[in-house]
């Protein structure tokens, strides 16, 4: 084969049909999750900072879990919500859950009912479902301010004078660490803006790989104690805490699926400065 | 058995392969899923707003449930409620709303404001709305300034400041977010011609934009790639015999549909031609 014919064939390959590179992509995606391989994972330095953050809290503390997702960044998200919840009642922490979206009221629910049997914790002696309440920073303002005015019953309509939990419970102040599971907006940004940063409150967070660029800059200033990052920072988490979760079992797939639209990009890139070289031999 | 659990699997597995459906063509699978899941979100989230917010907080501080028989005033007031109740008691229950709220008639204020908001939709009395969202507007821009300013401008410059003497890793990465950002805000300077020196810190500041994009992207691919694992993961789930194989019977379903109207298709443009 000459040099000429060889990268005839090169240009052509690049201009495949879109559908074909769909379902490499599927295929690369779902062979690892068939037939695991067992990559290692290790613990970067944003996702280690969230650990130590919880990981400093003792038996009593109290930790507010914000929910700010829902089905569609579920793989993503979920993983690192349940992976905490294991940490927090691991320890024996008193935990408080709020939402800022609807869904994340769902996913909540979901979480504590793996988790919390696991640890025996009771409700409204170990954790707290507060619920839902619309609004966005409004509802992290009156948190800030006095959280009894805004929620004066939990998501099952129950008086929250009646849980034993919530008694000295009254503003944000009253939390050791706020962490936020966050999808977008409500979320991470607005708990630092209206939370953590007027009351001196620790956070964590864990968030949505999109939205990481738009959260790292927090965690570079200070403000925000580590931050977990997508299914890879759910993956390490799990790694971190010895459970291996959803997260762990989506990161050979996550990895393959990497290299293998690096590497479509570097031929993609090879193509068009072939391509382009030979219109301009022709001209 | 065919348990709710079942039901809701193979759902699930249609709405997914439908929505997959789309990477194909567009096509009616796709279409349907498209519209069913805007129609579920809005009734969703209009459903979950009223339980959680309207109902409880509004309405439940407006109507707090009465621990003595009222009198007066307050009974006429109690009375419009009572009217209420007539038409539906699981909103208005009787004796008022028990959510630990006491009355609060300021309350009367976001009720009103909430009413005008959907007088929206008159021809005569949409000019009401504006008034709902002049406080909507107002209340945001207030709310916002002060976040932002005290956390993304002030906490955000203290924490770009540079660090020189805690080891080199931490000095040469305050240089390097430093230069990021004076390049990055001199690209965003447009009063001044791109040209000379100038243009050339503006030039950096384009390099560090693109690491930023890149960065960016990045993350989108790995987002976008855990959703499709996420998704993965219940098909496989779901195409197991305890839920009759849901996964692969409508895969095959929707392929064969989707394969013999491309085959009309074909013999139709034949045809034409």
């Amino acid at each position: 084969m000459d040099k000429n014919n060889f990268i005839s064939i090169v240009i052509k390959l690049g201009k495949v049909d879109r559908r074909v590179i769909f379902l490499l992509i599927a295929v690369v995606v779902l062979l690892p999750l068939l037939f695991p391989i067992g990559l290692p994972i290790r613990a970067t330095d944003t996702t280690q900072r969230s650990f130590n953050a919880v990981d400093a809290l003792g038996q009593g503390d109290k930790l507010l879990l914000s929910f700010e997702y829902g089905p569609s960044t579920k793989p993503e998200i979920h993983p690192m919500a349940e992976a905490v919840l294991h940490h927090a009642f691991s320890k024996g922490m008193k935990v408080y859950i709020v939402c800022l979206w609807p869904d994340g009221q769902f996913m909540a629910i979901d979480a504590l009912n793996a988790i919390a049997p696991q640890y025996n914790a009771v409700y409204g002696e170990d954790y707290v479902l507060l619920g839902f309440r619309p609004g966005g920073e409004a509802v992290v303002k009156g948190i800030t301010s006095n959280l009894r005015k805004l929620y004066t019953v939990d998501y099952q309509n129950t008086l929250v004078e009646s849980i034993p939990m919530m008694q000295g419970v009254n503003s944000l102040a009253d939390f050791k660490l706020i962490f936020s599971f966050s999808a977008g907006y409500p979320g991470t940004v607005e708990w630092v803006q209206y939370g953590s940063d007027p009351t001196g409150v620790p956070m964590s967070t864990g968030t949505a790989s999109i939205q990481v660029n738009e959260i790292i800059p927090y965690e570079n200033a200070g403000q925000l104690r580590g931050v977990i990052a997508g299914m890879p920072g759910a993956a390490e988490y799990e790694a971190l805490i010895g459970k291996k979760g959803l997260g762990t079992s989506g990161m050979d797939a996550q990895s393959i699926a990497h290299l293998v639209i690096v590497l479509f990009i570097i031929f993609g890139n090879i193509t068009y400065f072939l391509e382009r070289r030979r219109s301009e031999k022709k001209y | 058995m065919y348990t709710t659990e079942i039901i809701g699997a193979w759902f699930a597995v249609f709405l997914t392969l439908a929505i997959f459906s789309f990477l194909y063509k567009d096509n009616p699978f796709y279409k349907a899923a498209e519209h069913l899941f805007v129609g579920v979100s809005a009734g969703y989230w209009a459903s979950t707003f009223f339980w959680t917010q309207i109902q409880p907080n509004l309405f439940g501080r407006l109507w707090p449930k009465l621990t003595e028989e009222p009198s007066g005033i307050k009974a006429a007031w109690y009375g419009i409620y009572d009217f209420f109740g007539w038409f539906h008691e699981g909103i208005f229950p009787g004796g008022g709303i028990d959510k630990g709220h006491e009355l609060n008639l300021f309350y009367l204020i976001p009720f009103l404001l909430g009413i005008f908001m959907l007088l929206r939709l008159s021809r005569k009395l949409g000019w009401l709305a504006r008034w709902s969202m002049a406080y909507v507007v107002g209340l945001a821009a207030g709310l916002r300034l002060y976040g932002f300013l005290n956390s993304n401008i002030l906490a955000q410059v203290r924490g770009s400041a540079l660090s020189l003497f805690d080891g080199w890793g931490t000095a040469i990465n305050s240089i390097i977010i430093i230069v990021g950002t004076l390049t990055g805000l001199f690209y965003f300077f447009f009063s001044k011609e791109h040209t000379g020196v100038f243009g050339k810190i503006s030039r950096v500041g384009i390099w560090f934009l693109m690491v930023s994009f890149g960065a960016a992207f990045g993350f989108a691919v790995m987002g976008r790639i855990s959703l499709l694992i996420g998704r993965f993961y219940d098909l496989i789930q779901f195409s197991g015999s305890q839920y009759y194989h849901a996964t692969y019977w409508l895969l095959a379903l929707i392929v064969i549909i989707l394969g013999f109207q491309a085959f009309r298709e074909r013999g139709r443009s034949t045809e034409e031609a």
